[in-house]
């Protein structure tokens, strides 16, 4: 029987795939993507992870988005940052998310770190790299502390200190330098301060806020916008503009509350009226 | 092949352009002109350096700002300066404005067919002591203006002059015109603004902000005590005037 | 007049031990030859005026050239062997059309004398193996005169490559007497008619014939015009005024 059309499948939509590529081979290239040239990082302390990020969010040189959050849900114990592709990094964490919680709620456990690696690293590999997301995956479980990156084609490793995306350079210069075992809380989020920061200032693909999430055995703490380096300043001018600057061609006022006549087509005060009593 | 040779033949290609990022913009006033430009140079997403000037003074009364390929941009700014000085020996006296301008294109046009990667914007003041603004582009077409802006943030910041400068999708009020010409305070803070919000929403522009504000002779630099730190660039005691103000402008 | 006479007159390019080069010294000497040619400078213009030797009635006297355009505020009067000064003018032209092309501005009167100045010194030189370009100097002089931002201006060049500014200056057979005349009769304040007639009579004094609009030239370089030689209704008008 022929599936009705309202019906859709799951996974991806290829029908446009043709249509596609012969505009492409015509001169018109696809839409860009919105990409997360990125600074994200995760380090591992005494208690547990911290992971970080930057909120630049570009396409090619324009700043899209001055302020995104590139921190995402995962449980309430594990939380995955993301690189690449916005789309991408957005939508598969969020499909991984749902799909950790209906796991933990048919397994009856506190969901771990190796699974969502596991999903995410099949649904990457089984994309090809097609799905442009390169991410940090961390956080805590009954294993302990579990701090992995995974790359757009599925390829994962598990590290005490990771950084990705186009400032990983910079913030892995930091890692370097001052990473070491067993940091207290306070030092460690100021070394994740300052390798997101190393991203911010030195790469032009990541800039403004810090964000960070400290994971531990027994809380989750997201600090949104944890340092603010990069505020706007006070402009020079005011550019209001007074009334009536926009010109027009042509005026036409409507009204929008149209006028009514009601008429009664039952009871035409012949019938009786019903009794209510 | 096996030994290493190949079975078709193979082209390689050199290419020696980059960009380098960063804005430059002018704006004339009735008697003086603002030239300004970042000072951030990029490649990539990375910073090569976050002071590279591309706004440079070539006489008492002309500025000149490149940008694009910062390497040509610089050899470029060296031949003009060369061609100054040889003028100045061959006809003792500075080569007047609009002179430069046709020198630039000409010397612009003579790299036809391998050019100099640069979007020049010369400005400063005309013989008759008006301020003037000159763009080109990389292969010496020019017109005079009053406002223009050039490199990575052109596309952000031309239609905000269009606006401002010149009151383009601007009815005047009633009974009233726009002005031809701006005061000098509001071309600064129109300058100031366009470049705190250029390096807002572009990657390649910010770190810092260099400002050559070139006053006409007996007019007086009116709105520009209120910029702190305006240092003045003068060699004539009664002259044209000339000032750079320098600006911050965010790091990331 | 030249008692030291010797085998240092021939090349161009050798002294005498004395520290002379002869070769120029005659060049100068050519011009002496030359008929008489007049430029006085006024603060409203130049006013260049040549004599034409009509040596035959047969000759077409208009065919004579001896005051030519340089550039529209560029004129140039010549005295001595007026071929080379072709050579020298095309020099000039071609210069200040570079200069209007590369600059957009006119090129300075002493800009361009230089450059003319700069080429009759080329005589003699050569590069490597090659011939030389020019085998002897130039045997004439010429008056620029002209207009630029440092007002109306007049220039006197010779074949040793030297130029100098005067206020009224003539060359050629007459050039002695009717210099010292010009000294007599200049002076600061003098309108571009005055300065028409005194070419005019300084010229008429040391001419042989009888001046008339056949046998002299008149041309001026005004700031509202530019340059322009009179033609010879303009010029009668000027002679019957003397």
């Amino acid at each position: 029987m022929a599936t009705a059309s309202v019906y859709s499948g799951p996974g991806f939509d290829f029908t446009n795939e043709v249509r596609n590529n012969f505009l492409t081979d015509r001169g018109i290239p696809l839409p860009k993507a919105t990409s997360t040239g990125t600074t994200i990082v995760g380090c591992l302390f005494k208690d547990g992870i911290i992971l970080g990020a930057d909120t630049r969010a570009t396409e090619g040189p324009i700043v899209a988005d001055k302020n995104c959050e590139k921190i995402h849900y995962i449980t309430d114990n594990i939380r995955c940052c993301g690189a690449g592709t916005a789309a991408d990094t957005e939508f598969t964490t969020a499909l991984i998310s749902s799909n950790m919680e209906l796991h933990a709620l048919s397994t009856g456990r506190k969901p771990r770190v190796v699974t969502a690696m596991t999903m995410l690293k099949q649904m990457l590999f089984r994309y090809q790299g097609h799905i442009g997301a390169a991410l940090v995956l961390g956080g805590v479980d009954v294993t302990g502390p579990q701090l992995f990156t995974i790359h757009p084609h599925g390829s994962t490793d598990k590290l005490p200190y990771v950084t990705m995306g186009s400032g990983s350079l910079a913030a892995m210069a930091v890692f370097e330098a001052q990473w070491k075992p067993n940091m207290e809380r306070a030092e460690a989020l100021d070394l994740v301060c300052a390798a997101i920061s190393a991203g911010i200032f030195n790469d032009l693909g990541s800039g403004s806020n810090v964000d960070a999430c400290v994971i531990t055995a027994s809380h989750t703490e997201m600090l949104r916008n944890f340092v603010k380096p990069n505020e706007r300043v006070q402009k020079e001018r005011s550019y209001t503009f007074r009334r009536g600057t926009t010109e027009w061609k042509k005026e036409e006022i409507r009204a929008l509350v149209v006028e009514e006549d009601i008429t009664h087509i039952t009871g035409r005060g012949t019938e009786e009226a019903m009794d209510t009593s | 092949m096996p030994d290493g040779s190949f079975a078709h033949p193979q082209q390689r290609q050199f290419n020696p352009y980059s960009d380098n990022g960063g804005t430059i913009l002018a704006i004339a006033g009735a008697d003086f002109t603002v030239i300004a430009g970042d000072t951030r140079q990029s490649e990539g997403y990375s910073i090569q350096t976050r002071y590279a000037p591309k706004v440079f003074r070539l006489t008492d009364r002309a500025v000149l700002a490149v940008n694009g390929f910062a390497a040509d941009g610089n050899m470029f700014v060296k031949k003009v300066k060369q061609r100054l000085e040889w003028y100045r020996h061959a006809h003792a006296k500075d080569m007047p404005l609009r002179a430069i301008a046709r020198l630039i294109q000409t010397m612009l046009y003579a790299q036809r067919f391998f050019p100099y990667y640069v979007y020049n914007i010369l400005g400063g003041i005309e013989e008759d002591g008006t301020g003037a603004v000159y763009s080109f582009d990389p292969v010496g077409s020019y017109e005079r203006e009053a406002c223009r802006a050039a490199g990575a943030a052109q596309s952000l910041v031309q239609p905000f002059l269009d606006n401002q400068i010149y009151f383009k999708n601007q009815k005047a009020a009633p009974g009233t015109t726009h002005p031809a010409h701006l005061p000098l305070s509001d071309v600064l803070s129109i300058v100031i603004d366009s470049f705190t919000s250029a390096t807002e929403r572009h990657i390649e522009v910010g770190d810092g902000l260099e400002i050559y504000v070139v006053v006409a002779q007996g007019r007086s630099p009116q709105g520009l005590d209120a910029f702190r730190g305006a240092q003045e660039l003068s060699t004539q005691p009664n002259g044209d005037r000339m000032f750079i103000i320098r600006r911050e402008l965010k790091k990331d | 007049m030249f008692l030291t006479r010797s085998e240092y007159d021939r090349g161009v390019n050798t002294f005498s031990p004395e520290g002379r080069l002869f070769q120029v010294e005659y060049a100068i000497e050519a011009i002496k030859l030359g008929s008489t040619t007049v430029g006085v400078r006024t603060p409203e213009g130049v006013v260049l005026g040549v004599e034409k030797r009509v040596q035959s009635p047969l000759l077409e006297s208009s065919s004579i050239e001896k005051i030519m355009e340089i550039d529209h505020h560029l004129g140039c009067a010549m005295s001595g062997l007026t071929a080379d000064a072709r050579t020298m003018i095309d020099h000039a032209r071609v210069t200040a059309q570079n200069h209007s092309f590369t600059y957009d501005e006119r090129i300075k009167v002493e800009s361009v004398t230089q450059a003319v100045c700069d080429l009759a010194l080329r005589f003699g030189e050569s590069v490597h193996d090659e011939d030389a370009m020019m085998s002897r100097p130039f045997g004439v002089a010429l008056l620029i005169a002209g207009i630029d931002e440092l007002g109306p201006q007049l220039f006197h060049t010779d074949p040793s490559g030297t130029f100098v500014r005067y206020d009224a200056k003539a060359i050629g057979s007459g050039s002695e007497a009717a210099q010292s005349e010009l000294q007599d009769k200049w002076h600061k304040q003098m309108t571009l008619q005055e300065a028409q007639i005194l070419v005019l009579k300084v010229l008429k004094q040391v001419m042989e014939e009888k001046l008339d609009h056949h046998n002299v030239q008149l041309a001026q370089v005004t700031p509202t015009v530019g340059f322009e030689i009179l033609d010879e209704v303009r010029l009668k008008e000027i002679i019957d005024l003397m």
